[in-house]
C-alpha cells in the first residue's frame, strides 16, 4: 500500500512518464457487494514533494546528419547547461543566427571519387554570424560546401587539395590544402588538425596563422598563434595562409549595445583587488605538445 | 632434448632453472628434458605463449566498441530497475508484433520496384543551376544565340499589325495590377504578378478579332512534363509541373535557317572545369526513364507553344535569380520540346528535319526574360555534331518603378505615384512572342 503510494511518487518524477491520466475517485454508489476475500481499500498515500532537474534545453538541431549547404536554425543556450543552471555566465541575447554546416575535414572525397588530389571553385565569401573568420562557398564535382576562407580568397578561384607527399616540398599558393610533411618549412598555415582525418580543430580564429617550423622523421612542428608548439604527424591537412578578416582584432566596439547584440552579456562591476588581470604576465613557454603516439610494444604471437 | 622452453616470466624459470640445479646438485638422475606427453598438452600459461586463438581472432577483426562495452561492462537490464554503478543496458528496438499502415517505415530505396543502379540527375522547378545557362547549355547541347530571332524581329518591325494603339492598354493594365487591384495600401507580389500576366495575356488574346487563327491556342496551368535523355555518361530527366504552357493546334515554323543550324556543328560547348554539369540536380536511384507531354493522344491543342514562368513568390530569397530564371526557362522548354519530338518522331536520337520550336516567357512582375528555343537534333549523347539553338533576350524592364503612395521628402515630391519609366518595347515583345507562329 505504502509501496505502492511510494512507487507512484516515484514514476512522477521519471522523464519518460507521459501524462498521467486522473482517474476520477470512485463515487460512493450505495452498497457495494462484499466481495469474497480481502478488499484493500484506495490507499491514503502521500506523494513525495521534490524536485529533479530536468533537461530544459532541446540540443536536437545538432542532430542533423545529412550535410547541407543552407544554413540551420540555431537554439541559444543563454549560458545553461542541460540541467537548465547557468554554467557560463555573461552569455544571452544578441541577434539570432543560423549555422552554416562548415566542412572542416578539407580533404573529404565524394563518393564514388578516388582518393586524388581535386580542385574546388570558390563560389563567395561571406560574413559567418558564428564566428569571427569568414567563409567560403567552394563547389567542386558534384557538391557544394562552406570551408574557412583564407585572407585573399576572392570568387572564382580556384584551390586544390591534394594528400600525396612527395620528396620535394609543394610550391602551395593561399588556400590550398596539402599535408604538413608535403609544405615547405617557413610557411604560415591554419586550420591545422591534431590527427590526420579528425577534421581542423586548430588555428580558425580571424587573422591567425601558425608556422611550419621544422619537419622531423614522419612528424612535424608548428608553432600556434599562442606560441606554443604542437607536434603532429606529417599526414595531418593544413590550409596556407592566414585566416580572413585580418582585422577583427582591430574593430572598436564602440557601445555596449554592440556588445549585446553579440550575446554577451554585462560583467559585474565589483573590481577584485586579487584578480590577476592587471600587469604584465612573464611566463615560460609551456612544453610542447605532441599529438604522436609513441610505437607501442605488442606481445601478441 | 628438448630445450627446456622458459615462459611466462622470471619466476617461472627461476623455479625450473631452481629445480634443476637443486637435482644436478643432489646428483640425483632425472629424466632427461621434458616429459613427452601422447596427447596435446593442456593450455597453461607454461605450455602456450600468446593468448587463446579467440582472443587473437579478436584483435584481427575488432568488435564495434558499443559491442565490446556491451559485453565487458554489467548491466542493470536484469535487475529491472536502475541501479546506480551499473551500466545503462540497450534494449532491443519495441516490436509491435503486427503491421500497422499507419506507423510502418516504409520500404528502402533498395526494395522499391523502380530501383536503379546507375544514378539519374532531374532538374524539376525546385533546381537553381549554379552555373545557370551555361550549364543548362551544357546539359541540353545548346548554343546561345543574343538577342530575339529575325523572325519574331519581324513582327516587331512590322507597322501592319497596329501595336501602337495596344500601349495605352498595356498601361492602363501595368497599373491595374500594381496599384488599383486591391483594397489595402499596395498589392503583393503574389498577386500582382499573376494579375499582370493575365491582364497581357488577355490583351494578346483581343488580337484575334484581327487574326482568327489566334483562337487556336489553348491555356494550361499545372501540366506535368515528362523528359529522359542521355548526355555523355550522365541519365538527365526533366520532370515536374511545368509552369503555365500554350499549346495550339498548329507548330511553330523553325526560326534558324538551314545554313544555322549546320554552323553549329563547329560550335564547342562550353565546360566548367571542376564543377561537374550535373551539380545541383537532384541525383536519385528510384525513377522511371518516361517521355511524356502531359496531354493524351488525339487532343487537338498538341504542339507546345510559349511556356510562362511567375516568379511571384513575396520574399526575395525564395523567387529565381534572373540567371537561375532564365536556366529553368531554358530546361522546360528543352524539356516539352524533347517530348513532343519523341512523341513525333519515335525514341531513337536522330537529327530532325522539322526541328521543332518553343518559346518561354519568364518574369516576377517588372523583368521579363523572353527565350525561343529550337530542337534541331534528339542525339545528345556526343558533344558535337548538330546544336540546339536557343535565342535569349534578357532583363527587359516592363516598367521602371510603380509608386502606390507619392514619396515625399521635406515636403517636396521626389517620386510621384503611379506607374514611372514604362517600356512599351517589352510589351511588343511580349505579343511578338505570342503572335508567332501565326503570323
Amino acid at each position: 500500500m505504502a509501496a505502492l503510494g511510494l512507487c507512484r511518487a516515484f514514476g512522477a518524477l521519471l522523464l519518460s512518464a507521459g501524462p498521467r491520466r486522473v482517474r476520477p475517485p470512485p463515487l460512493p454508489s450505495g452498497p457495494q457487494p462484499w466481495l469474497p476475500g480481502p478488499v484493500s481499500a484506495p490507499a491514503a498515500c502521500r506523494g513525495l514533494g521534490g524536485s529533479a532537474p530536468r533537461c530544459t534545453t532541446d540540443p536536437l538541431w545538432k542532430c542533423r546528419a545529412k550535410y547541407t549547404v543552407r544554413p540551420v536554425g540555431m537554439k541559444k543556450t543563454g549560458g545553461r547547461d542541460h540541467t537548465g543552471r547557468v554554467r557560463v555566465r555573461g552569455i544571452g541575447g544578441g541577434h539570432k543566427r543560423r549555422y552554416r554546416m562548415i566542412d572542416f575535414q578539407r580533404l573529404r572525397y565524394e563518393e564514388g571519387a578516388p582518393p586524388e588530389p581535386f580542385t574546388e571553385k570558390v563560389i563567395s565569401v561571406r560574413y559567418d554570424p558564428c564566428r569571427s573568420a569568414n567563409i567560403a562557398l567552394v563547389a567542386g564535382g558534384n557538391r557544394k560546401r562552406w570551408i574557412i576562407a583564407t585572407e585573399n580568397m576572392q570568387p572564382g578561384n580556384s584551390i586544390t587539395n591534394s594528400p600525396h607527399i612527395s620528396r620535394m616540398a609543394v610550391s602551395a599558393s593561399e588556400g590550398d590544402a596539402y599535408p604538413l610533411g608535403a609544405l615547405p618549412v617557413g610557411t604560415l598555415i591554419c586550420n591545422l588538425e591534431s590527427h590526420p582525418g579528425k577534421g581542423a580543430q586548430y588555428i580558425r580564429a580571424a587573422g591567425t596563422c601558425g608556422v611550419l617550423l621544422r619537419k622531423v622523421n614522419g612528424t612535424a612542428i608548428v608553432q600556434l598563434p599562442s606560441k606554443r608548439h604542437m607536434q603532429v604527424l606529417e599526414t595531418c591537412v593544413a590550409t596556407v595562409g592566414r585566416v580572413s578578416n585580418v582585422d577583427h582584432n582591430k574593430r572598436v566596439i564602440g557601445k555596449a549595445g554592440r556588445n549585446r547584440w553579440l550575446g554577451k552579456r554585462p560583467h559585474t562591476g565589483l573590481w577584485h583587488r586579487k584578480g590577476g588581470w592587471a600587469g604584465r604576465k612573464i611566463k615560460p613557454l609551456p612544453p610542447m605538445k605532441s599529438y604522436v603516439n609513441l610505437p607501442r610494444v605488442k606481445a601478441v604471437e | 632434448m628438448v630445450v627446456a622452453v622458459m615462459v611466462a616470466g622470471p619466476m617461472a624459470l627461476g623455479r625450473a632453472g631452481v629445480v634443476a640445479a637443486a637435482a644436478a646438485a643432489r646428483g640425483l638422475a632425472t629424466r632427461a628434458g621434458r616429459p613427452r606427453h601422447r596427447s596435446p598438452l593442456p593450455r597453461t600459461p607454461w605450455t602456450v605463449r600468446g593468448p587463446p586463438p579467440e582472443v587473437l581472432a579478436e584483435l584481427a577483426e575488432p568488435r564495434s566498441v558499443r559491442e565490446q562495452v556491451e559485453l565487458d561492462t554489467v548491466t542493470y537490464a536484469e535487475r529491472l530497475h536502475y541501479v546506480p554503478g551499473l551500466a545503462r543496458p540497450r534494449f532491443p528496438a519495441w516490436d509491435r508484433g503486427w503491421r500497422d499502415p499507419w506507423h510502418t517505415p516504409g520500404p528502402r530505396y533498395e526494395e522499391m520496384a523502380l530501383y536503379k543502379e546507375r544514378g539519374c540527375y532531374i532538374c524539376h522547378q525546385g533546381v537553381r543551376m549554379l552555373e545557370g545557362v551555361r550549364q543548362a547549355q551544357w546539359l541540353t547541347k545548346t548554343k546561345l544565340v543574343e538577342g530575339l530571332p529575325p523572325a519574331v524581329q519581324g513582327i516587331l518591325d512590322n507597322p501592319a499589325l497596329g501595336l501602337q494603339e495596344l500601349e495605352e492598354r498595356a498601361e492602363h493594365m501595368v497599373s491595374h495590377a500594381r496599384l488599383w487591384d486591391t483594397a489595402e495600401v499596395a498589392p503583393r507580389r503574389e498577386r500582382y504578378c499573376p494579375m499582370l500576366f493575365e491582364n497581357l495575356i488577355h490583351i494578346c488574346r483581343l488580337m484575334s478579332g484581327k487574326f482568327p487563327s489566334l483562337s487556336k491556342r489553348m491555356l494550361a496551368r499545372n501540366c506535368r512534363i515528362a523528359a529522359t535523355w542521355e548526355r555523355e555518361s550522365f541519365l538527365l530527366q526533366v520532370r515536374g509541373l511545368s509552369g503555365i504552357l500554350m499549346n495550339s493546334m498548329t507548330p511553330i515554323p523553325p526560326v534558324a535557317s538551314k545554313e544555322e543550324i549546320l554552323a553549329t556543328k563547329e560550335h564547342v560547348l562550353e565546360t566548367f572545369y571542376p564543377i561537374a554539369p550535373t551539380i545541383d540536380l537532384q541525383e536519385v536511384n528510384v525513377y522511371k526513364e518516361l517521355n511524356d507531354t502531359g496531354f493524351r493522344d488525339g487532343y487537338p491543342y498538341s504542339h507546345p507553344h510559349t511556356l510562362f514562368f511567375l516568379e511571384s513568390a513575396n520574399v526575395r530569397t525564395d523567387r529565381f535569380r534572373p540567371e537561375q530564371l532564365r536556366a529553368k526557362m531554358l530546361m522546360f522548354a528543352f524539356g516539352n520540346a524533347l517530348a513532343k519530338a519523341k512523341a513525333l518522331h519515335g525514341n531513337d536520337p536522330k537529327v530532325l528535319e522539322q526541328p521543332v520550336v518553343v518559346q518561354s516567357i519568364g518574369t516576377d512582375g517588372q523583368l521579363f526574360q523572353f527565350m525561343v528555343f529550337q530542337l534541331n537534333t534528339t542525339d545528345l549523347v556526343s558533344n558535337d555534331g548538330i546544336k540546339n539553338l536557343v535565342w535569349i533576350d534578357s532583363d527587359q524592364n516592363l516598367y521602371e518603378r510603380a509608386q502606390c503612395v507619392p514619396e515625399v521628402k521635406k515636403r517636396v515630391v521626389t517620386k510621384p505615384a503611379g506607374i514611372s519609366g514604362f517600356q512599351p518595347d517589352t510589351f511588343k515583345k511580349f505579343l511578338a512572342l505570342y503572335l508567332h507562329g501565326t503570323v
